[in-house]
């Protein structure tokens, strides 16, 4: 009987660790471990030559952030080139997806024929895998046959290099990514603007506020949390949604329109740079941890104001 | 009054047709482009339709990659994930919403981590590990960063608190023990909460390139997204859009038929999962 109940204490007091053990351990094992692993490996050089295998990797301190930040050494200048496309890139995502998005929620939360099919007309890129959305740009962009080109020649213009061109390259991903993600940014508008109460808006068009001026004062005021939250989502988004380049021309040429990530991804695709690898990702990891955790701690404490 | 606002609908009205046709553009034009005959330019025959209707081009990119192998990998990969992801979540949910232990604070913390540093750039070193334990290039290691998965214990989290303590206790005084109490009180409360990440989940994996391309070799294990890529590389060897268009439309097709059938749980799901 006494140790029936010992047992039970025991189980009560262990259970709980037991059944965060699963998720804890994966945790720990691909995303703590590897982050902490990141910043050790960034401090080695993989040796180097004939004799190369089985020898240890050398210890170099700051020696990798050093070239990757240094504008005449060949991975610094893909580097710095990737980082200054990701942050254009970033940045054109949140100036133009975002109140593209916004716009999208505002025309399509109003009761309109043909709904249905405007909502799925925004909202299905943001359901293809990226490399899929990719290819099928790949051909929109193409030189000869395609529909970008087209629309420019029925115009009178000539045809451009989309793809090939390292003036274009970028602004061509960016496109694809705005058409992407425009949907997506809606959804979270659309969710804001159910939350409004009808009643505001009644109080306002009594006021005599036409449209205009109930967006302004109105929607876009209680909308700024929402805002907010999607601007900085999406600027996270920017640095790891990188895959639509496989298919757009591969960073384009001369890392053109390379993005970090993906020149990250050639890297181990090609089994190459061990440590610059490993310092590109930290200098990634710094980037999207600052964000989101500024994200979380502002919505965590404004959601506890509550 | 009543004018002006007339003008403001007619506006928003055409403002939506223009964006959503704009949006829907690429998909027509890829749907048109792989049922037109091989290689014909789009000047030749009807517009819309080419000189015949043929399914000659998917044909082609059947014959490029094993597209029924890759379906069947695809779907493993993502139900398999799913499948894990649903104990470990609720395992782990249950324990953060209804139980007090030593060091709870810490714990849930340390799990968020996985939010705040993604698996997606963590490419190199989670590829180091897949290679210490062994598991380079086996179904296995697709998986298994994806097992844990913080967002779901999140959002089933915040389900389960929902859920009146009174029904556990009600549970327990009939006699029912843990997993009874969490699969008859708290999974079937929290039915909506599984949807939304089962969604996210099932979307987000069944789109995944850069993990599969890099932790797998050998064609039996990879899933669609690989498969498509060869499509693209072999487009690039100067062969036809066409087929690259069939195979796109082949990879597409599970996803938007899905989403057409669950529209609004889906929109309700990927409101939710901006905390990714």
């Amino acid at each position: 009987m006494i140790a029936g109940a010992w047992r039970h204490r025991l189980t009560a007091r262990v259970l709980p660790y037991l059944l965060i053990a699963p998720t804890l351990v994966l945790v720990l094992m691909f995303n703590v471990l590897p982050a902490v692993n990141t910043v050790n490996d960034s401090l080695y050089k993989p040796a180097r030559g004939l004799n190369a295998a089985g020898k240890p990797p050398q210890f170099v301190r700051l020696q990798n952030f050093a070239d990757i930040l240094d504008d005449s050494h060949y991975m610094g200048q893909r580097f710095l080139r990737s980082f200054r496309n990701t942050l254009i890139f970033a940045l054109a995502t949140v100036l133009v997806a975002v109140p593209l998005g916004l716009l999208l929620a505002l025309l399509l939360n109003r009761p309109q024929q043909l709904l249905g099919v405007w909502r799925f007309a925004v909202f299905y890129p943001a359901l293809l895998p990226l490399i899929g959305a990719a290819s099928i740009w790949s051909f929109i962009f193409s030189d000869s046959i395609g529909l970008a080109n087209a629309v420019l020649r029925s115009l009178g213009q000539p045809g451009l290099n989309w793809l090939g061109d390292r003036n274009l390259v970028l602004l061509s991903v960016i496109i694809v990514n705005i058409w992407k993600q425009a949907g997506y940014f809606m959804i979270f508008f659309l969710a804001g603007l159910q939350n409004i109460a009808r009643e505001l808006y009644e109080a306002a068009a009594l006021d005599g506020a036409g449209g205009f001026q109930q967006f302004l004062w109105l929607t876009l005021p209680l909308l700024r949390r929402t805002l907010l939250f999607v601007s900085v989502i999406s600027f996270t988004f920017a640095f790891q949604t990188v895959e639509q380049l496989q298919a757009l021309g591969e960073g384009g040429p001369a890392d053109s329109a390379n993005l970090l990530l993906y020149l990250i991804f050639q890297n181990i695709a090609e089994r190459r740079n061990w440590g610059y690898v490993n310092a590109m990702t930290l200098v990634l990891i710094a980037v999207v941890l600052t964000f989101t955790l500024g994200n979380f701690l502002l919505f965590e404490r404004s959601e506890n104001d509550r | 009054m009543t004018r002006k606002s007339g003008v403001a609908q007619a506006v928003a009205t055409v403002l939506t047709a223009t964006i959503g046709l704009v949006f829907l553009l690429p998909l027509v034009f890829t749907i048109l482009v792989s049922i037109r005959p091989e290689n014909e330019p789009v000047t030749q025959g009807s517009i819309f339709f080419g000189s015949e209707i043929t399914l000659s081009l998917y044909q082609h990119a059947l014959n490029i990659a094993p597209w029924g192998l890759h379906y069947f990998n695809s779907i493993i990969f993502v139900g398999g994930t799913l499948l894990v992801q649903l104990f470990t979540v609720t395992c782990a949910a249950y324990a953060f919403a209804r139980l007090r232990f030593w060091g709870r604070n810490l714990l849930l913390v340390v799990i968020l981590l996985q939010l705040m540093i993604p698996s997606g750039v963590l490419l190199v070193q989670n590829f180091r590990m897949i290679n210490l334990l062994g598991l380079f290039d086996t179904r296995l290691a697709l998986m298994l960063p994806y097992w844990g998965s913080a967002f779901g214990m999140l959002l089933l989290r915040q389900a389960f608190r929902e859920v009146p303590i009174e029904l556990e206790e009600a549970a327990r005084i009939d006699g029912a023990n843990l997993l009874q109490v969490i699969r008859h009180v708290y999974v079937v409360n929290a039915i909506p909460a599984y949807v939304a990440f089962a969604l996210v989940s099932l979307s987000s994996h069944w789109n995944e390139f850069l993990w599969p391309f890099i932790i797998t070799r050998s064609e039996e294990i990879r899933p669609l997204t690989v498969g498509l890529n060869k499509l693209i590389k072999t487009t690039d060897q100067g062969a036809f859009y066409g087929q690259l268009m069939a195979g796109t439309i082949i990879v597409i097709t599970p996803l938007v038929i899905l989403f057409l059938l669950f529209q609004r749980q889906f929109v309700e799901s990927f409101a939710r999962s901006g905390i990714r």
